[in-house]
């Protein structure tokens, strides 16, 4: 069995496991625990199982009534699994890379057809654009809720996806817009294009889980090594990687997520999964 | 062996530790599930519930009625304003409930009122459930009419006609009450507060505190 194949299974069954909380009058109570989610998703979600991670954080930093435990609970859940797996939540379990991941085809060949979407990964202030997601995390989910209030819950275009679409969907007429939702829509609508135009668009630019977990790459247990004394520099492992990533001078990259494509692509087996105890 | 196994071993030594003792310690697990997943977070869904302001006899968990409720409706109706401390539309909406019933409260505090509203007496109640006591607590939802789950919520509780005998009956609005302006959530908590007067002058004489 392919990694291909091995990440598609893994990627269903997280899909599966995360969204066990839907109800089932008499059939099934559904699961609600009190755990935080090591990847994207949103309780707000009417089959969620645990909470998103950022809301938890939120409401612990909330016009500074700091709430330690909602800072530190999720903060402690993303760490675990960061130390263990680095960023490879991202790559074979959150529901939001599943969804890219089915995405994903389009990017890669309408890069072929318009080549001024190649252009924009091969653009030198691209590696900068990386940033933007720490600052997302940083501004929108801890410092403007300690200043002003809830700014990304309200805006989330995976809130929109998973929570607002099928909560209006399975109770019409029962809810209306509030101030945020056109903002939000209008989120939601320029995710949709993101990954359709850059594979893995929002995991590499805008994801703040990602940025959580991204500088867990440096010191995780798990990560992709490549032997660059027998490298040849082909760059075939470059072109299939979804972050886009210059994978032959790779040394444990914060933006990895260890997807594998890599490894299945590499002609002379140099790049491997590797565990350092 | 490496310094880097040494500093993974060492980080998941005091990450599993802390988890494990907040798990154990803390309430952060239940504090985590009752106040974010299983409330229903209007800020993560962008939407406000529809306010449909019928009065019902049937709890909406099939709880009786608490003790609290039952007695006071002998003097007056009863509103109660539910809010958890951490919650924007709450932090909204405080000011117009100020308003209207003359009162002021901090948003931590739990308070219990007899007001006068427009010269009739309306027993007021701002529960904050990240403080109330477990009968308030567990008031909630039993007038979580729409199950919504969600806060800030106005229930207000009055008598009404019902098979042969005069029993409470209540309604609740969620929210910002679906209405986009300060005057339209103003007007539609009044008229809220108006329906359940007007009830309660019409059938008072015939309640009868159990």
């Amino acid at each position: 069995m392919n990694l291909r194949f091995k990440r598609l299974i893994s990627q269903v069954f997280f899909l599966f496991f995360t969204n066990l909380g839907f109800k089932i009058e008499n059939v099934f109570p559904g699961i609600k625990t009190g755990f935080c989610y090591p990847l994207f998703l949103c309780h707000a979600c009417p089959a969620a199982t645990s909470a998103c991670p950022l809301r938890a954080i939120e409401i612990g930093v909330f016009k500074g009534n700091w709430n330690w435990r909602f800072i530190l609970w999720p903060i402690l859940i993303v760490s675990f699994v960061g130390v263990v797996t680095g960023r490879a939540i991202c790559g074979w379990a959150c529901p939001i890379g599943l969804l890219q991941r089915v995405t994903g085809k389009v990017p890669q060949k309408l890069k072929k057809k318009y080549p001024v979407l190649k252009k924009i990964g091969q653009l030198r202030i691209e590696p900068f654009f990386r940033y933007i997601k720490y600052i997302l995390f940083l501004g929108l989910v801890v410092i403007i809720p300690i200043y002003i209030g809830f700014m990304f819950t309200d805006v989330c275009p995976i809130g929109f996806l998973v929570g607002t679409i099928p909560i209006s969907v399975l109770d019409p007429g029962g809810f209306t817009p509030n101030e945020f939702y056109y903002i939000a829509l209008t989120i939601f609508v320029l995710f949709i294009i993101l990954i359709f135009i850059i594979e893995r668009g929002w995991c590499r630019y805008f994801c703040p889980i990602g940025a959580m977990f991204a500088p867990f790459n440096k010191i995780s247990i798990y990560y992709i090594n490549v032997n660059k004394d027998e490298c040849v520099h082909c760059n075939a492992c470059s072109l299939v990687c979804p972050m886009a990533i210059d994978i032959p001078n790779m040394n444990r990259d914060p933006e990895c997520i260890l997807c594998g494509k890599c490894i299945d692509k590499c002609p002379k087996n140099v790049i491997s999964f590797e565990r350092s105890i | 062996m490496k310094t880097i196994a040494v500093v993974q071993i060492a980080l998941l030594i005091i990450i599993s530790g802390a988890g494990v003792g907040m798990l154990v310690y803390t309430d952060v697990y239940d504090e985590i599930h009752d106040t974010i997943v299983s409330t229903l977070c209007l800020s993560c869904i962008k939407l406000d519930p529809v306010s449909r302001l019928d009065f019902v006899f049937e709890t909406a968990n099939d709880k009786p009625h608490p003790e609290f409720v039952l007695k006071n409706l002998t003097t007056g109706p009863i509103f109660i304003e539910y809010r958890t401390d951490v919650c924007a539309a709450c932090d909204d909406m405080a000011p117009i409930v100020k308003e209207i019933f003359h009162v002021s409260f901090e948003k931590t505090d739990t308070l219990y009122k007899l007001v006068d509203y427009n010269g009739s007496t309306v027993h007021f109640y701002h529960i904050n459930l990240d403080h109330a006591t477990q009968e308030q607590e567990d008031s909630f939802p039993i007038y979580d009419k729409d199950h919504r789950q969600g806060v800030p919520m106005f229930v207000i509780i009055t008598v009404k006609y019902h098979r042969g005998i005069i029993e409470p009956c209540y309604t609740a609005a969620y929210g910002t009450v679906g209405q986009a302006t300060e005057e339209g959530r103003k007007q539609l908590l009044e008229d809220m507060i108006d329906d359940g007067l007007n009830l309660y002058e019409q059938n008072k004489a015939g309640y009868k505190y159990p």
